[in-house]
């Protein structure tokens, strides 16, 4: 009675056999029936676990080549030039000239109205100072390494010249003597229209 | 689907099996893939380099050495019709060149290029140029003159085709291609 209780809580590992077709009777159409009626069966089961798998090397290597220029702050205003021979970003201090306005890493450095009206070549003050205190700061943080005097000009193609070796020629004085221009990287040399 | 069977549920209790939505997961890798193929793909920003020799030395902490005087390429762009290209040697004018203006529209956005200028000075440096070893250290310097009213599309596509041609640069074992030039601004 005890040992019948203790079996019922599982399923009964072994079965009364039910009625068996014998093989030796002639019945193939029955066993034909029984797996599959002859045909391929038309199901299928996708592997999801190695789809999955595969999304996720995916996800990790795009995530890992996934390059820091991508994020980098442009003015909507700003229409980059585009060129074949450049190379790639660097970590800089960023200057742009949106408008008239000036600004390093997004912060305001003054304006290109003064040079377009004295229409000659000039220091931009502001621009300076900002500069400068950001090469002091470098060097106070980085004391034994030297600097590298990197900046880059993110510049609205239609952008005059003045403007342009006006804020070359301050980045220079304040110690950024490396300067690079922004563009749009070009991917083969275009034959025209 | 997917799930995770921990074997209970028996005997009148709640059972704890869970199913993973796959489906939803499977679509936000989808998307994630999406997204980071499409920003790798239109982020393309570069930069083109320039050297400020001009008008002060490149450390002003350091005192200027006197150096060998080079043969250095100025280049001209203060016409509408042509670019004149000048070998100096210290003030010295050692050879004047004229390159016919023709930009070459490139995209639909009204930008453009100088294909004939780029292959004069490749020409040019070719013949001129006074660093090309790959053990030589120094690059040729060129000097760009431009009006105060050029835009600035304008100056990228010469610094461009002053970068086109390009030496090996020997650092150590290691050997890179480098453009030919350096190119500079002038402050007149």
């Amino acid at each position: 009675m005890s040992s019948g209780k203790a079996l019922s809580r599982f399923h009964q590992p072994i079965a009364v056999p039910g009625r068996r077709l014998l093989a030796s009777i002639p019945l193939g159409f029955v066993r034909n029936k029984v797996g599959g009626g002859g045909h391929k069966s038309v199901n299928h089961e996708i592997p999801l676990i190695p789809f999955i798998d595969f999304l996720l090397c995916i996800v990790l290597f795009l995530l890992a080549s996934f390059s820091a220029s991508g994020e980098l702050p442009i003015d909507k205003n700003v229409q980059l030039p585009s060129a074949v021979n450049a190379d790639s970003m660097v970590d800089a201090p960023m200057v742009a000239i949106t408008g008239t306005q000036i600004l390093v890493d997004g912060i305001p450095a003054g304006s290109t109205r003064a040079i377009e009206e004295a229409n000659r070549l000039q220091k931009i003050d502001e621009l300076f100072n900002i500069l400068k205190n950001k090469r002091d700061l470098w060097t106070q943080v980085n004391p034994n390494k030297p600097f590298g005097g990197v900046c880059v000009l993110q510049v609205d193609r239609r952008v005059s010249a003045l403007v342009v070796k006006s804020v070359f020629q301050t980045a220079a004085y304040a110690g950024y003597p490396n300067v690079s221009f922004m563009v749009k990287k070009r991917a083969t040399e275009g034959s025209g229209g | 689907m997917a799930g995770i069977d921990t074997g209970g549920g028996h005997g009148g209790k709640r059972p704890i099996n869970q199913e993973i939505p796959l489906i939803p997961f499977i679509d936000f890798l989808l998307c994630l893939v999406s997204f980071l193929l499409i920003t790798a793909v239109w982020s393309q920003m570069a930069r083109i380099n320039a050297d400020a020799r001009v008008p002060g030395p490149p450390r002003p902490e350091e005192e200027p050495q006197e150096e060998k005087k080079d043969k250095i390429l100025h280049i001209e762009m203060k016409g509408d019709t042509k670019f004149t290209l000048v070998w100096k040697e210290g003030s010295t004018v050692v050879n004047t060149i004229d390159v016919e203006r023709k930009p070459v529209p490139v995209g639909s956005e009204g930008e453009f290029i100088y294909p004939d200028l780029a292959k004069k000075i490749s020409e040019e440096w070719n013949q001129n140029g006074s660093h090309r070893a790959a053990t030589d250290t120094k690059i040729d310097q060129a000097v760009l003159h431009t009006d105060n009213s050029t835009m600035f599309q304008d100056i990228i596509a010469v610094i461009d085709a002053l970068y086109t041609p390009k030496r090996d640069f020997r650092i150590g074992a290691d050997t890179r291609s480098v453009p030919a030039f350096n190119v500079t601004f002038s402050v007149n």
